[in-house]
């Protein structure tokens, strides 16, 4: 018991970041489930953040109310820069977001008056474990509900292939445009997170470690179910701790080796609901062969227009 | 099923007028006017390359043409996207199969059935009782529909892990889940064999008889000459013939045109 409560003593505050990271990254997972890579959730991370460290710093409210207000935040962010993002083409999207990254670091550093400018921001209360643990269980919940809707199929559609999926009448751009505004939502919710467990946040708090730490939490758990971007971010938080009690000169390069042996061995991460699907077809039909042996011929036809590396995976 | 009979049905359903579709110097569709009968399977034949997947792109939006206009059941639908011409009820498969990657048989149709939900996407979301109602009765109709394809079993499988005729089965029951009047078929009974096609046939005249107009792309001519009332005939994007089928395939340009080149049964 009492080696419990060290252990939680130790670790409940990477708990709290695993959990802040979770926002993060599922926000990423938002607009990447529906076909767009965009690094904007760091830029509406940041709106979140500031917008919540005013609101506890100058207005004196509390953190659920800051967090809330965040949220909104990033939501009005989202919303406007949408159609703005939606008319480029993918590729250009993603460019056009990481420039936008970098604009909000800019934007940030000369407006004292809002961020603190390069003294950045002291928020003076923390969030307790309940708070953010009863937060991330309700943000899971909608993509819960999202992941089991009409939007969900439709997401999954557009992503695969979104000619055909608008051949069936789904708009893409209405199904991206919610996608945004999911991003943004959930994005500020996460940067409102940063600033409660991290008590002083700038303009690099909102840059590119956020961001690495976003992307990284995503491709290791996974961008194809909503509960990848959580797996990803514990496993991605609890790695740099969990390294330093067992082999500490590895750590810094624990993250990236990490990384580039699940980006090369798991493409689509950890949790990979179509690689479950597949591996049960694989076990119904073998055991279907060993009951009536040779009774059908194999349908291991591989999808048209897919590599054979993209169905071995 | 008499040619005749179909022949007198009036109005097209569908029309092509001079249409025009350019990619840079290659004129994939040349001045070409079509029209298709309410209510009937017409066949869009030619050799390969001549342009038949191009006028489909055409008409379910994929391509804006270069020139003319492109007339659905009185509405000009060119400049439209594609998503606001499915809305009409224009539904289509593709040559090469394109089923969604990671999802079952039964999502691929139900997908396919987006248009007939009934409910908004939040209250779907919300998981309201209507909603709910509403997803349980469009699983039915997927399953329904996969059952018509005789892809019932096969329902919870991956897309992926099912054979070429069978993904091309499960392609059709998806476009039916919108219940379009117009339904494009780009030769869907490629790489089957001859009892597979009669199949696939024999589906679609059934659903002709309930209504549904069908433009068919297709190279067995034994196919076209069986399924097909009356068909166009292309060639390097230009019109050769069209009129009932018979008499299109007997015609000496289309013999010289794709006789000459291809063998077909
Ligand atoms: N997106 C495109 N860009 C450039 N050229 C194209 C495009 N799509 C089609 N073409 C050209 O248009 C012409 C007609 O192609 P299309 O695919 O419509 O022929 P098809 O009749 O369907 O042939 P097949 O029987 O081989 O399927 C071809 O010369 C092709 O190269
Ligand atoms: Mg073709």
């Amino acid at each position: 018991m009492e080696m419990l409560l060290d252990f939680w003593a130790a670790y409940s505050s990477t708990v709290v970041f695993a959990m802040v990271n979770s926002f993060i990254a599922l926000s990423m997972y938002a607009v990447l489930s529906a076909g767009i890579l965009s690094f904007t959730t760091i830029v509406f991370a940041a709106i979140g953040g500031f917008m919540a460290a005013q609101m506890i710093a100058g207005a004196g409210l509390p953190i659920s109310v800051a967090i809330m207000g965040a949220g909104l935040a990033g939501l009005a962010a989202s919303v406007l820069l949408a159609p703005l993002f939606l008319r480029l083409e993918t590729h250009w999207m993603a460019l056009a977001s990481l420039a936008l990254v970098l604009i909000t670091r800019v934007v940030v550093l000369n407006a004292p008056a809002l961020t603190g400018g390069v003294n950045g921001m002291l928020v003076p209360v923390r969030v307790g474990v309940m708070e953010m643990a009863i937060w991330l269980a309700l943000v899971a919940l909608v993509f819960y509900r999202l992941h089991h809707s009409w939007y969900g199929l439709a997401t999954r559609a557009v992503r695969e292939d979104p000619s055909v999926a608008a051949t069936m009448g789904i708009s893409t751009w209405r199904i991206q445009f919610i996608a945004f505004a999911i991003s943004g939502a959930v994005g500020g919710i996460g940067g409102a997170g940063m600033a409660v467990t991290l008590q002083f946040i700038s303009a690099d708090t909102y840059f590119l470690g956020a961001a690495f730490t976003m992307i990284a939490s995503t491709v290791l758990g996974g961008s194809f179910h909503w509960f990848g971007p959580i797996v990803g971010a514990f496993i991605f938080t609890a790695l740099p701790t969990l390294m330093q009690s067992i082999v500490p000169s590895i750590q810094d390069v624990a993250k990236g080796v990490v990384l580039l042996v699940i980006m090369i061995y798991l493409p689509r991460g950890l949790v990979d609901p179509r690689a479950r699907k597949l591996r049960k077809a694989a076990r119904e039909r073998q055991t279907l062969r060993d009951h009536h042996a040779p009774l059908e011929p194999s349908h291991d036809t591989i999808l048209p227009g897919k590599t054979s590396k993209e169905a071995k995976a | 099923m008499t040619v005749s009979a179909h022949q007198d049905q009036g109005a097209p359903l569908h029309e092509l007028r001079n249409v025009m579709m350019r990619f840079g110097g290659v004129v994939a569709v040349d001045n070409l006017t079509m029209a298709i009968p309410k209510g009937s399977v017409h066949g869009l034949i030619g050799p390969n390359g001549a342009g038949k997947t191009t006028v489909i792109n055409l008409i379910t939006g994929m391509f804006f043409p270069t020139e003319g206009t492109i007339h659905f059941a009185g509405k000009r639908t060119d400049g439209k996207q594609p998503h606001e011409i499915a809305a009409l009820g224009i539904s289509r498969t593709y040559q090469n199969v394109r089923l969604f990657s990671g999802m079952s048989a039964l999502e691929q149709v139900m997908t396919g059935c987006y248009l007939n939900r009934d409910s908004s996407l939040f209250q779907s979301f919300l998981g309201m009782p209507i909603a709910r109602a509403n997803w349980r009765r469009v699983r039915e109709k997927a399953m329904h529909l996969l059952e018509r394809v005789s892809m019932a079993d096969r329902a919870d499988e991956l897309a992926e892990t099912l054979s070429y005729g069978e993904q091309r089965r499960i392609e059709i029951a998806r476009a039916l889940g919108s219940d379009p009047q117009l339904l494009l078929l780009d030769e869907p009974a490629a790489g089957m064999n001859q009892s597979e096609a009669r199949e696939i046939g024999k589906l679609v005249h059934e659903l002709c008889d309930a209504g549904l107009t069908v433009l068919m792309v297709e190279h067995n001519m034994s196919m076209v000459t069986e399924f097909c009332q009356s068909c166009t005939v292309i060639n390097f994007g230009r019109l050769l013939i069209t009129g009932d089928a018979a008499t299109c395939l007997a015609d000496p340009e289309v013999q010289a045109a794709y006789f000459g080149r291809k063998k077909h049964a």
